[in-house]
């Protein structure tokens, strides 16, 4: 899994990895109804540049907010985001919009793709945002679809293509932008056992490509393709370590594994 | 286990259950609705009713009246005729009335006619009397006028002090009389109303008393006749008259009108504002209806579409789409009867309005007139169509979604769509925009609803405005319906013509010389010269020229219009001994008109050329017109009024009833935008709520919170351009064609006038308007993206 392929984000692996991600004392609490959510009480995370980090846990854990909050889709009731050196939790929606269009690229369970464009025009419009001009815009929406296999489908809408071929159209746009940091919430929630297969594969080569990966996921077979797995319960870090060694549990929690 | 029948008791209480948790959770917002199709469903409805009593006002007062098929007036040198006439042919009843022309007491030269029968006829002409009381019958004094002579000051209260002419002094018109009949005084105790008054109703009528205090002392007879019900008694009536008039001259024949009126004809002037003003209403309920209908239905569309996992859950329950669809009808009854109750009481309100415009003078029945058949049948299909459209709602918002794969949305390579959508690849937001601009209207009938809907409203605004416009222009420039001299002299004589013209506060003095020409296929038309003694006196010339030979003449737009008639055509007009004498159509011109009846003579010639087709007259019917200085009109009236008699400025009844529908264009221009402003804003807002995903998911790829509002301006400017870009040009049609049917029915010019103010404002408006519209759901930006894209 770590076999060195041709650059598919097309961004190099960076010499000597540092912390692309910190997290500190990250709180979030929602009024949902009558009564509080709180969904994230406290989170402290680190991820290095080039790591590729799984987040698991069950159902209401955090981990989609927690990913929300690290992309600037959503602001934290208390902590601080570090991401690439830049604090995000104090920026206006502007300069999170410049962020997220220079830095992030997010991957949905759902793909979320704009459904009356074409793939191309899809993976293009990323980039169009991101600054690119029109040309340069296609010619990356190209060699990204080609690198994923999807040229011969650049033109076809989403509902033309197969859940994993939605999938990988939509890594395909949240790589348009070379990010920083790729962010994917259960990519794989939505596919076949052979589309999640597929689409876990491609992270672990973006992965050997040198791209900072952090994946939200509650499947273990998933999580267990990742480098690092983090474990999330009650909106706090049960557990950080290797998908298949032992975890280093923060003090004061007790695992059970 | 055997399969439950749908009609089973079972699966009723099933659905009453699912109708029951579905009033309990949706019934407010179904009340809302119902509010909304009732009220606005009333408005249209209650617009019918308005529209009803104003294109039925007409021929309700026609028969209230009892108005006579033919009239007559029979000079008193003509007593063959009137002993005749009852036994004539065609004729099935007669009332013969003494008809009498009085000069009226006071410093102003002042004449009026007055009609009055020794016994009332109850089946013919009975004006209904709307102000006052009807003359009293044994009162040899009391008189009712008709509203035209009461709008001039002679309302009930009036006294009159009256010297009748007799049939000598009326003969003596044109060359100066003393009028040497009996003097009386009348008191005016009533107003009437009438469909048609004219030379042989006059516009005061007396009672029996008084035509037996003074009888045999009048000019002649007014006949009223009831003709056979057969197709051809009119024209036997009229060549039995004819015959009699050929063979008895009259020494006063030059003054009365040859032959027979015919006032249930139907009158032109009174067709133009009927069309008008139906249209006006027609237009306004169209639009009100379908706005509603297009709030209501997205209502109850979004209503069932929150409904949509309700339904799942009936179906796998077992419940089958009808069942489900039958619960939403029937949770919908309560809002469905108020909208009917409502809508009903609309209309019956609608009772205490007028009818419209000008046809309010012809209501026989002024005053609150419900119309509980129309509020009882209309509030019952309003509560019927709400059951229906929530049934379709429901039923179009479970639907199955198509399996098909759509058409890609990439432009071929090389097309134009291609390269616009290339060069819009410079800005996101536009490329974003104009996609989901193209998917919308490709992918579904809503959007292009919406822009044809939107265009619909454009078009008709600037139809409106512009007619309204027209309209304006044509009330305000006299000029165009051949009026707008300061003063009119009726039969001028040379003295008082040259002292005109030499007086200094005239500005501009021109003689009309009415009278007829005979058509060589029969039947008669009207002709006119004018003689400039002074300046040149405008005419409205709509196309062509003006005559300058004895054999040219112009025709009246009307004419042109119902004979086909343009220039270079001949009419086959005869010479005064009945050779024949073609005139070629040079123009088409709006001239004086000095009889009584439709807006402007038909025919203009030179001097010579009336004098060539004209019957051998004694006395010329001349006619002067004074256009004054500035400010020197108001002293030149009043010192000429002393000797001659001066025609009261009056508006022709053309113009008058055109001018009565006042600001109704403007009304209803304004109504039509507000509701397809309300209607458009509607459809945008629900239209990018649906892109609510969309919007989100290209913030998450960095788009700002600007440009998420620019992309849904585009979106919203891809319907308001297409419907400004269409709408106008398509008003001015619909406005010009229309104008011209208007124009051309009274006869004047059919050129409209384009409100370049208001249509500028339009087309700034109406994308300006939307642009801020879609500011409303952009302010959903400002909720986190990530919010968005959990809620959908």
């Amino acid at each position: 899994m770590t076999q060195q392929t041709e650059s598919v984000a097309g961004t190099p692996a960076p010499g000597a990895p540092g912390p692309a991600l910190v997290v500190r004392g990250l709180r979030k609490i929602y009024e949902a109804g009558t009564a509080p959510v709180r969904a994230l009480r406290g989170v402290d995370l680190t991820v290095h540049a080039g790591e590729f980090v799984a987040l698991m846990g069950p159902s209401g854990c955090g981990k989609s907010t927690l990913l929300h909050l690290l992309a600037g889709l959503d602001r934290p009731d208390e902590g601080t985001i570090a991401l690439d050196g830049t604090r995000i939790e104090e920026l206006g929606a502007q300069r999170l919009a410049r962020l997220r269009r220079r830095s992030v690229g997010l991957v949905f369970q759902f793909f979320h793709l704009i459904e009356h464009m074409s793939a191309l025009e899809n993976v293009s419009l990323a980039a169009l945002v991101a600054g690119a001009k029109p040309a340069e815009a296609t010619a990356r929406a190209r060699d990204l679809l080609d690198q994923l296999g999807l040229l011969d489908k650049a033109r076809e809408l989403p509902a033309a293509l197969s859940g994993g071929q939605r999938q990988r159209v939509a890594i395909a746009r949240a790589l348009a932008n070379r990010p920083t940091l790729l962010l994917a919430d259960e990519p794989t929630g939505a596919l076949d056992s052979d589309g999640a297969a597929e689409v876990l594969d491609l992270f672990q080569r973006l992965h050997a490509q040198g791209q900072t990966i952090l994946m939200v996921t509650h499947s273990r077979e998933v999580a267990e393709g990742a480098q690092r797995l983090v474990r999330m319960r009650d909106g706090r870090i049960l557990a950080d370590g290797e998908p298949s060694g032992p975890v280093e549990v923060p003090a004061g929690l007790r695992v059970a594994r | 286990m055997p399969a439950r029948d749908a009609g089973a008791p079972g699966t009723r209480g099933a659905v009453r259950l699912v109708a029951r948790a579905e009033l309990r959770e949706r019934g407010w917002s179904l009340l809302a609705l119902g509010v909304v199709l009732g009220l606005v469903g009333g408005v249209v409805l209650g617009a019918v009713a308005v529209g009803e009593r104003t294109a039925t006002a007409y021929p309700r007062l026609v028969e209230a009246v009892h108005l006579d098929d033919a009239r007559l007036i029979v000079p008193a040198d003509r007593p063959a005729l009137i002993e005749a006439l009852p036994t004539l042919p065609g004729v099935a009843d007669a009332w013969l009335t003494e008809a009498w022309v009085a000069q009226v007491g006071g410093p102003q030269v002042q004449f009026m006619s007055l009609a009055a029968g020794t016994a009332s006829h109850p089946g013919l002409v009975t004006p209904v009397v709307v102000d006052g009381r009807a003359a009293d019958p044994a009162a040899a004094d009391e008189v009712v006028v008709s509203e035209r002579v009461a709008e001039h000051g002679m309302g009930v209260g009036t006294v009159l002090p009256l010297r009748m002419l007799t049939l000598e002094d009326m003969a003596r018109f044109a060359v100066g009389f003393t009028p040497h009949g009996p003097a009386t005084t009348v008191r005016v105790v009533g107003v009437a109303r009438m469909p048609a008054w004219g030379q042989a109703l006059p516009d005061v009528l007396a009672g029996p008393a008084f035509a037996r205090a003074l009888a045999g002392t009048g000019i002649g007879h007014s006949a009223y006749v009831r003709l056979d019900p057969g197709p051809d008694a009119a024209a036997r009536f009229d060549e039995a008259v004819a015959a009699f008039a050929a063979a008895q001259p009259s020494i006063v024949g030059e003054y009365l009108t040859p032959g027979v009126e015919h006032p249930r004809a139907p009158d032109p002037a009174v067709q133009a504002a009927e069309r008008a003003l139906l249209l006006g209403v027609g237009l306004f309920a169209l639009v009100v209806g379908l706005g509603a209908l297009q709030v209501v239905g997205l209502g109850l569309l979004r209503t069932a579409g929150t409904a949509r996992a309700a339904r799942s859950v009936e179906s796998a329950l077992g419940m089958t789409a009808a069942q489900s669809v039958a619960a939403r009808v029937g949770a919908a009854v309560p809002a469905a009867a108020v909208a009917g109750l409502l809508g009903a009481g609309v209309v019956v309100a609608a009772g205490t309005l007028a009818p419209l415009g000008s046809q309010a003078r012809f209501e026989p029945e002024p005053g609150f007139r419900p119309q509980w058949a129309l509020a009882l049948a209309g509030g019952a299909a309003l509560a019927a169509l709400f059951l229906l459209v929530t049934a379709a709602a429901a039923a179009f918002a479970w639907r199955r979604r198509a399996l098909a794969v759509p058409e890609p949305a990439v432009p071929r390579e090389g097309s134009l769509a291609a390269v616009v959508g290339g060069s819009l690849g410079r800005w996101p937001t536009l490329l974003l925009g104009s996609r989901l601009a193209q998917a919308g209207t490709r992918r579904g009938v809503p959007p292009l609803v919406t822009t044809l809907a939107a265009t619909a409203a454009v078009a008709g605004i600037v139809a409106t405005v512009t007619v309204g416009a027209s309209l304006d222009r044509l009330v305000a420039t006299p000029e165009r319906w051949a009026g707008g001299a300061d003063i009119t002299i009726a039969d001028s004589r040379e003295p008082d013509v040259v002292a005109l013209a030499e007086d200094p506060r005239v500005a501009i003095l021109a003689i009309t010389d009415t009278s007829y020409a005979r058509l060589g296929s029969g039947g008669t038309l009207g002709i006119v010269s004018i003689t400039a003694r002074k300046g040149t006196p405008p005419v409205a010339l709509v196309s062509g020229r003006l005559p300058t030979a004895a054999d040219e003449v112009a025709v009246n737009p009307r004419l042109a219009a119902e004979r086909g008639l343009s220039a270079g055509e001949r009419i086959d007009t005869l010479a005064t001994g009945g050779a024949p004498h073609p005139m070629t159509v040079v123009g088409v011109a709006v001239v004086p008109n000095e009889n009584h009846g439709p807006l402007g003579q038909d025919l203009l010639a030179t001097g010579d050329g009336l004098r060539a087709v004209s019957p051998e007259r004694n006395f010329p019917l001349l006619t002067t017109h004074v256009y004054a200085r500035p400010g020197a009109a108001a002293a030149l009236a009043a010192e000429l009024g002393g000797r001659l008699e001066l025609a009261p400025p009056t508006v022709p009844d053309a113009i008058r009833n055109l001018g009565d529908l006042g600001r109704l264009p403007d009304v209803l221009a304004v109504v039509l935008a507000v509701v397809a402003g309300t209607g458009l804003a509607h459809s945008l807002l629900v239209g990018a709520r649906r892109l609510a995903r969309e919007m989100a998911v290209f913030s998450v790829l960095g788009a700002t919170p600007g440009q998420v509002r620019i992309t849904l301006g585009v979106l919203a400017a891809s319907t308001a351009v297409p419907a400004v870009l269409l709408g106008v040009p398509a008003g001015l049609g619909v406005a010009r064609l229309f104008w011209w049917q208007v124009a051309s029915t009274i006869g004047v010019g059919g050129d409209i006038a384009v409100p370049v103010g208001p249509i500028a404002l339009l087309i700034a408006a109406v994308p300006l308007g939307a642009a801020l519209v879609a500011a409303v759901p952009a302010r959903r930006v400002r909720t986190p993206a990530a919010t968005s894209l959990a809620a959908l």
